[in-house]
């Protein structure tokens, strides 16, 4: 007799083959869903929140779209959890990842439809992935050595990857932006210190890179508002009043003099601390709290430059580019470590006034302030020079170049076909499969710029069968050119990262035979 | 331009030959762009000197009546995301330029309603999109060699330009008075030092109701909107005045921490009103000791900023009260007293004090303001006292007096001015058909008809000043065919004359931000090719 109950309540359990059916179904909706936001000519998506406020966001980073989906489907999960791994490990090829795991599994669908064992498909998979890896790093380029070369790859780096973004009009400016900015952090990958102001107004061309902090407060009233030679004490106290943190505590008097004398007390509480502040030997003091009036002044009079209400994020990165430490008690001066700069002065950006630290301690720090129309420019702008941010310091490290335009998938395609000849019995279905995937990739760029995909395809093939060839799509003319001419370029971390997480997404997806999805956990149980 | 030309079939599929749903996409193009239309349609009457007003009632049920682009928008509470965009769009023009925002929702409005032609055409949106940008890249050149340059010592130059802005407006019959007086307070904040900064915030505008916009005055000095405090009969006039800025309270002590004070028999009480007395007169006696004669108190939330006794002996000391100044009007007030603000009764000093000449109270209409005038080492900043017979027109008149100020601001940011009355634009869309020739395939055909889409700011205007658009706009056209840059639709006469003549001009910012922001927005709708609902 078979088992009459085995789950609880509303739990179900689908099997065999309409498991992977609902997850082949899952991955790939989402696969398209994100399809038509690859390449230079890739469109956006608008995400509109049924939250509070219902904000609208146009964005055409598929990390972004796919973070913010609802999404019921196990398999489909997956795939935003790789698109997620991708942007933290190398910030970029979020898309490209989730099309490939896709076309992947689109492929692997069929075959399972023509009686090809899922395991069998996995192997030839494995294989594929690897000799593809291969075959990329058989034609990686790297000019870590010659310092000029290198700058000017990671320059086309910074513009192949900017022009799928809102930037690509300027992206020659913010190319250099970037380049800059990773260019000072010296090999670090901390892009902490590279801070990123938004600014609405003005034009995109607008934005700038500055060497230094700035910090988006104002400078209390009746105090310099320049200083050379600026010791920084960065601190996080209460500069409006020390209260007993007791509950319930209360003073009893019995005249209204010695209120006034409570409130003198207080009062000379915070001149003790505004001196203790001062005895650090500083000339200017950042607070993460409010600063009332009463110790603004004496800050003021004393002609230290102090700065209330900074936020959390600003004080930690002031501290951390000026040197300093943030202070919470002021009674050993000589154990909190200060921090310097060369000169604090206001600046105007826009309509607005900041404060701008230069000539910091820590050299690599800077800031990039991003000017545009609105909010929604700002933010996609924030979004893409932050891919381009990471790539480079990625690359600054790992220093090998591909070219880009679908070049890669092709080299890999032709490598990973050449393979499928030789290997015999059926897994050399599945290896001929992948190739097919890979090119699936230039097949999306030319579909979303309007171009005849099939045709460019089958031109793009017949050049690749000469040996070293350097062709991949040029989208802006709608032709096959040679890509090393043309200066796209993409870091080949990045299509590493793509190519192996794409293929274990779907190899995780393949095998899966069975899904048992829990019953929802209750309310009343808690009652 | 073979590949593109393939462009013209629906996309072909995929080399999987999956099933790719290309209808819902030009479904949901197709609806953002008429949202974005209709959004758009609905300012269109708005447009130009002739132009009607919108009536809006809030959802609280108060009513507002504009002619001004952006406040219609904003508060049209549209839900459609392209239809947002477009009421961003009309945002950052506003603060870009400060005037135009109708202009340029017109102006998206009709490049969208020419990409749904594209479109159909089966253009594909990125092909339809790169030519747009082409095409402000070169209108903004085209306006450029338009433009004239002006001085900042030319006043009156400045002032025809403010006048163009404010003719559109509610309070076009005031514009001889509000132009010179928007020109005069924006000119007296610029600081030599950075003469191409302007900062609006220098320039305070102080609503009363009463009298009629004729009376709006320019003040020299500072005007509060508040009475001075009568609580005891303290002076309400004051010359010589040396004026304090005070950020602590005259009132009882209070403490931070919780306190009470134990009253065990009624003779106590006596004493405790004693000492509260004596408190107050020592911190008032201080004052006076300085020889202040006049108090600005800061509002303070913890606490009475003053009480009725403290209000009582600073009248009998002969010193002037203005209480609850806002915290964040603070630092225009000391800004332009040039002085310090003082937070504690110990560091009340002379030399924290600013002085003017006189300190009164004035009533305007039915209430009172206090003006300080005559203000040694005044700050850079001004004051304009607008007044109106309603509040509709008090509101009305000031938004559009902010709209002058921006005016006068991109001036001092970018000294150049161009004519107005629709010249640009007709100027703009013969230039652009002239240069859609010498280009090729698709680009040709998309640059044509965005240039025939800007004529829609002449053809608006005519249709909204009750001309026969379509004879002004040939016209216009043969006009400038004819070599007459400057030819636009005057509207008051009703016919097309030199219109730089006619001394209708507007600042160069204004033009090249209202068409390359427009076609920014329309860039990015028409990038858009899904709506995904998140979290």
């Amino acid at each position: 007799m078979a088992v009459e109950k085995l789950f609880k309540d509303e739990a179900t359990e689908e099997k065999g083959e309409r498991a992977r059916m609902a997850s082949f179904v899952g991955a790939m909706a989402i696969a398209d869903l994100v399809k038509t936001t690859l390449g230079p000519k890739g469109m956006d998506k608008i995400l509109q929140s049924t939250g509070r406020g219902h904000s609208v966001t146009v964005t055409n980073d598929g990390a972004t779209i796919l973070k913010s989906l609802h999404i019921d489907n196990p398999a489909a999960k997956v795939l935003i959890d790789i698109s997620k791994v991708q942007d933290d490990e190398v910030g970029d090829g979020t898309t490209s990842v989730v099309v490939l795991a896709g076309e992947l599994l689109r492929e692997a669908e069929k075959l399972v439809g023509s009686k090809i064992h899922p395991m069998t498909i996995i192997s030839g998979f494995r294989m594929a992935a690897d000799c593809a890896r291969k075959a990329l790093l058989d034609r990686v380029n790297d000019n870590k050595d010659d310092a000029e070369k290198f700058r000017l790859d990671l320059m086309r780096i910074a513009k192949t990857t900017l022009s799928s973004k809102i930037l690509s009009q300027d992206k020659e400016h913010f190319a250099k932006l970037a380049v800059d900015a990773v260019m000072r952090l010296k090999g670090s990958t901390n892009l902490e210190s590279i801070q990123i102001i938004k600014k609405a107004g003005g034009s995109l061309k607008d934005s700038f890179l500055d060497e230094g902090f700035i910090l988006d407060k104002k400078i209390g009233l009746g105090q310099p508002k320049r200083i050379e030679n600026a010791n920084i004490l960065v601190a996080n106290t209460a500069m409006d009043t020390d209260k007993v943190k007791i509950y319930g505590a209360r003073v009893r008097v019995d005249s209204m003099a010695k209120v006034a004398q409570i409130e003198g007390a207080e009062k000379e509480k915070m001149r003790e601390k505004v001196q203790k502040i001062i005895g650090h030997g500083i000339n200017c003091f950042v607070n993460r709290q409010l600063i009332y009036n009463f110790p603004e002044e004496l800050f003021a009079d004393a002609g230290i430059l102090a700065i209330e209400h900074a936020d959390f994020e600003g004080i930690e990165r002031l501290a951390l580019v000026t040197g300093g430490e943030i202070a919470s008690t002021f009674d050993n001066p000589e154990s909190v470590k200060l921090g310097h700069c060369k000169l604090i002065e206001e600046i105007m950006i826009g309509e607005d006034k900041l404060i701008h630290f230069s000539g910091v301690e820590m050299g690599q720090a800077c800031t990039i302030v991003l000017r545009g129309a609105s909010f929604h420019v700002l933010d996609e702008a924030e979004r893409s020079l932050h891919d381009a941010l990471c790539v480079l310091s990625q690359t600054v490290n790992d220093s090998r170049v591909l070219l880009g335009g679908g070049w890669p998938e092709m080299v890999m395609a032709k490598a990973v076909d050449e393979l499928a000849r030789k290997t015999p019995g059926k897994k050399s279905h599945a290896i001929e499969a992948f190739s097919r995937a890979l090119i699936a990739i230039p097949t999306t760029i030319a579909d979303n710029a309007g171009l005849d995909s099939a045709e460019l395809v089958a031109q793009l093939r017949a050049e690749h069968h000469k040996e070293d060839s350097n062709a991949g799509i040029d989208v802006i003319t709608g032709t096959v050119g040679d890509m090393s001419e043309l200066g796209i370029s993409e870091a080949f971390k990045v299509k590493q990262a793509v190519l192996l997480s794409a293929t274990e997404a779907a190899e995780m997806i393949l095998r899966v035979d069975e899904i048992i999805t829990c019953a929802p956990r209750r309310r009343e149980d808690r009652m | 331009m073979a590949p593109s030309m393939a462009a013209a079939q629906p996309l072909p599929s995929s080399k999987t030959e999956s099933y790719v749903d290309n209808k819902r996409k030009d479904d949901i193009r197709t609806a953002n762009i008429k949202a974005a239309r209709s959004v758009a349609d609905a300012v269109r009457t708005s447009l130009g000197p002739k132009g009607m007003d919108k009536m809006i009632s809030t959802a609280t049920g108060d009513v507002i009546i504009t002619n001004d682009g952006a406040t219609i928008l904003n508060k049209m509470e549209v839900l459609q995301p392209a239809a947002k965009m477009l009421v961003e769009l009309s945002k950052s023009q506003d603060v870009v330029a400060g005037d135009g925002t109708t202009t340029v929702v017109v102006i998206a409005g009709a490049f969208l309603k020419q990409c749904q032609t594209l479109l159909h055409s089966g253009i594909h949106p990125t092909v339809v999109s790169d030519s747009l940008n082409k095409v402000a890249v070169k209108a903004v050149e085209v306006v450029t060699a338009m433009a004239v340059p002006v001085e900042l010592s030319d006043r009156v130059s400045l002032v025809k330009s403010a006048s163009t802005s404010l003719n559109s407006k509610v309070v076009s019959q005031y514009s001889s008075l509000l132009a010179p007086l928007a020109v005069d307070s924006v000119l007296s904040v610029v600081d030599p030092a950075k003469p191409d900064l302007v900062d609006l915030k220098d320039v305070r505008i102080v609503k009363k109701l009463g009298g009629t916009v004729d009376d709006t005055e320019l003040v020299k000095g500072l005007v509060f909107d508040k009475k001075v405090s009568h609580a005891a009969g303290g002076p309400a006039r004051v010359e010589n005045a040396k004026i304090a800025v005070i950020q602590f309270q005259i009132s009882p002590p209070k403490t931070d921490i919780e306190q009470s004070i134990v009253v065990s028999d009624y003779t106590q009480m006596d004493r405790i009103l004693k000492e509260e007395r004596s408190y107050i007169l020592s911190m008032i006696k201080k004052i006076k000791a300085t020889g202040c004669n006049v108090l600005l108190i800061q509002k303070s939330i913890l606490r009475d900023a003053v009480t009725d006794l403290s209000l009582h002996y600073l009248a009998k000391a002969k010193i002037l009260v203005v209480k609850d100044v806002e915290r964040d009007d603070i630092e225009f007030v000391t800004k332009t007293l040039n002085c310090l603000p003082i937070a504690n009764i110990e560091h009340f000093r002379a030399e924290k004090l600013g002085y003017a000449d006189v300190v009164e109270e004035v009533s305007v209409g039915d209430g009172k303001v206090v003006k300080i005038t005559g203000i040694k080492d005044m700050g850079r900043t001004t004051t304009v006292l607008v007044r109106g017979s309603n509040q509709l027109v008090l509101d009305e008149a000031e938004r559009s007096l902010h709209d002058a100020l921006c005016v006068v601001r991109c001036l001092v940011n970018k000294k150049f001015l161009i004519a107005g009355g629709g010249a640009p634009e007709i100027e703009l869309s013969r230039q652009l058909s002239a240069w859609s020739k010498v280009l090729h395939g698709m680009e040709s055909f998309c640059v044509k008809s965005f240039a025939e889409a800007l004529e829609v700011v002449p053809y608006t205007l005519a249709e909204n000043a009750g001309l026969n658009p379509i004879t002004i706009v040939t016209e216009l056209r043969n006009r400038h065919a004819q070599g007459e840059i400057n030819a636009g639709i005057n509207v008051r006469k009703g016919q097309i004359t030199n219109i730089l003549e006619e001394n209708v001009v507007q600042p160069l910012l204004v033009s090249t931000s209202a068409i390359t922001l427009a076609a920014e927005c329309v860039r990015m709708i028409l990038k858009i090719d899904d709506i995904v609902t998140v979290r």
